[in-house]
């Protein structure tokens, strides 16, 4: 009985038309009700819903296909990913099989036509320049004028400016956390260094330090990808999760659970968040938010391994709690406090 | 409780979809009953897993295709026996972590922009104004003309299109790519029983 030819079908129809319907966003909890009591009449209600359900949610990830591009209609097929996608790599190194092909045809076009234009470009475009600078210790939330919001951590310099066609921000150093407005028109860029990280609508962080570039996404797809167009660097593809870290010519991409990114950008709430990381590590965490710096003066207490979660302001706390729980002996000073084995 | 199940059923046993196609049109001759088959074998975990969830989900959910494959056969009006004759061993990937696992970036990117240029055009096109440039169902109608209620059937549409397509794996290519692949993936299962 259960197995006559349209019965999957039909029940597939059904639980189409009700996601659609919830898409579609007049949703009432009459609806709400009616769709539970569909859901609980068969399990093969439930999991016809339930796989529909994920690919629709799983498909969001294809806004990472408009990142960045104007936005005029809908592309032609093929044209629209795949052409572009060959061109992406999630891997440190990009296959040199696909250079040279139709995209960088097109971006050194584009590259052209920007020389032509750009004079124009320059005069009209940027409105409001502004320049943001936390002092060590201290983070800041600003709201932009496009109704996006930046969180600056301690130690930060991001330049902002907001054009017509553009939002370019510039995180000359430090790191900070974005959440970028929704805006088709106008890409969401963060340049850092010879890197850039575009998005849509999206939360990431950026952040510079001595020789590296890290990129967290807790939200969203954002692309990295060269700042000067440099055709030999990759572009990478960023989902929620991602956590990229770019040393000159490499991209290390880890993907992670959101609950475990969320933690890397937790120093907005006042919170680090260390999970097995050498102490070494952890202690610079502390340093770049505080002036009373911790120093390591023996090396087999650097590499102690730690969790848990503190208060970046407290970082005498944190020692304390270090010399209870380990072999560390703590000098604490107005300046600095210096660890040491006993 | 049920959202945790939910979760589960799609982390774990939907991702297996591809291979669960590949077991159902080797041992299933009826193309026709496939969809139906599939959809009872998921109906099938779904309810197992609600008192017990499954250690390994995947050779779970292949050994209850196994099972209900075998169970129709012996009801003898469907089809006749003689078609599944290497039903006895069943050769399951017990690895878990499995490359049909939806993992981040470039791959399902590809695989979903895939299925999306495999729909229709008219769906194609609902589905990019919503899903990429993230217009409302009510923006998508105005921007191509037509009604709220017809975008609402091109996504319904859509979703079952993209559902079988990503989710599809192997079954969703071309024959001869798809036959290739199962002579793959028979010599990558003896090498695991060998282990």
């Amino acid at each position: 009985m259960h197995a006559t030819p349209t019965d999957a079908a039909a029940i597939e129809t059904v639980a189409a038309d009700w996601l659609a319907r919830r898409d579609a966003g007049a949703w009432s909890d009459d609806d709400a009700r009616a769709l539970e009591a569909w859901l609980q009449a068969a399990t093969a209600h439930r999991v016809a819903f339930l796989r529909l359900d994920a690919v629709w949610a799983e498909s969001g990830r294809l806004q990472a296909l408009g990142a960045g591009r104007d936005r005029t209609g809908v592309p032609p097929r093929a044209q629209a990913g795949l052409a572009d996608l060959s061109m992406l790599t999630f891997a440190p190194r990009a296959s040199a099989r696909h250079r040279g092909r139709g995209r960088w045809a097109a971006a050194a076009f584009a590259a052209c036509l920007a020389l032509v234009a750009g004079g124009a470009w320059f005069v009209s475009a940027p409105v409001d320049p502004v320049d943001y600078h936390t002092p060590r210790g201290v983070t800041r939330t600003v709201t932009l004028a496009d109704g996006s919001s930046t969180t600056l951590a301690s130690n930060t310099a991001l330049a902002v400016r907001l054009s017509r066609s553009e939002r370019h921000l510039v995180l000359a150093s430090g790191e900070a956390f974005f959440e970028a407005a929704k805006d088709p028109q106008r890409p969401f860029v963060v340049e850092a260094g010879d890197r850039r990280v575009v998005a849509i609508g999206t939360r990431f962080s950026v952040r510079r330090e001595a020789d590296a570039l890290r990129v967290v996404v807790t939200e969203g797809t954002v692309r990295l990808e060269p700042a000067d167009g440099d055709i030999r660097q990759p572009t990478t593809l960023l989902p929620a999760g991602s956590v990229a870290t770019v040393r000159r010519d490499a991209v290390l991409v880890r993907s992670l659970s959101l609950a475990e990114v969320e933690e890397l950008v937790d120093w907005r709430s006042g919170r680090l968040v260390f999970r097995d990381t050498a102490l070494t590590d952890a202690v610079a965490e502390f340093n770049r938010f505080n002036t009373r710096q911790i120093v390591i003066a023996d090396a087999s207490v650097g590499a102690l391994r730690i969790g848990g979660s503190f208060r970046w302001e407290n970082a005498e706390g944190f020692v304390r709690l270090l010399e209870r729980g380990f072999p560390v002996e703590a000098e604490y000073g107005r300046e600095k406090i210096v660890l040491r084995a006993p | 409780m049920t959202a945790d199940l939910d979760a589960w059923f799609v982390e774990e046993i939907l991702v297996h979809e591809g291979a669960l196609r590949h077991y159902l049109a080797r041992h299933w001759p009826n193309v026709d009953e496939r969809a139906d088959l599939r959809q009872e074998v998921y109906a099938r975990v779904y309810q197992a897993a609600a008192s017990e969830l499954p250690r390994h989900p995947k050779a779970f959910l292949l050994t209850t295709a196994r099972h209900l494959v075998v169970d129709r056969a012996r009801r003898g009006k469907v089809v006749s026996i003689e078609p599944m004759g290497d039903l006895e061993p069943l050769h399951v990937l017990v690895d878990e972590v499995s490359p049909e696992r939806w993992c981040g970036g470039r791959q399902v990117l590809r695989r979903l922009s895939d299925a999306l240029d495999r729909l229709p055009d008219r769906c194609r096109e609902v589905v990019w104004l919503r899903r990429v440039e993230e217009l409302s169902q009510r923006e998508v109608a105005q921007r191509m003309g037509i009604t709220e209620k017809t975008v609402e059937k091109h996504i319904a549409k859509g979703m079952r299109l993209l559902a079988d397509q990503f989710l599809g794996g192997d079954d969703a290519q071309p024959r001869a790519r798809r036959d290739a692949g199962a002579d793959h993936r028979d010599a990558d299962d003896d090498a695991r029983h060998a282990d």
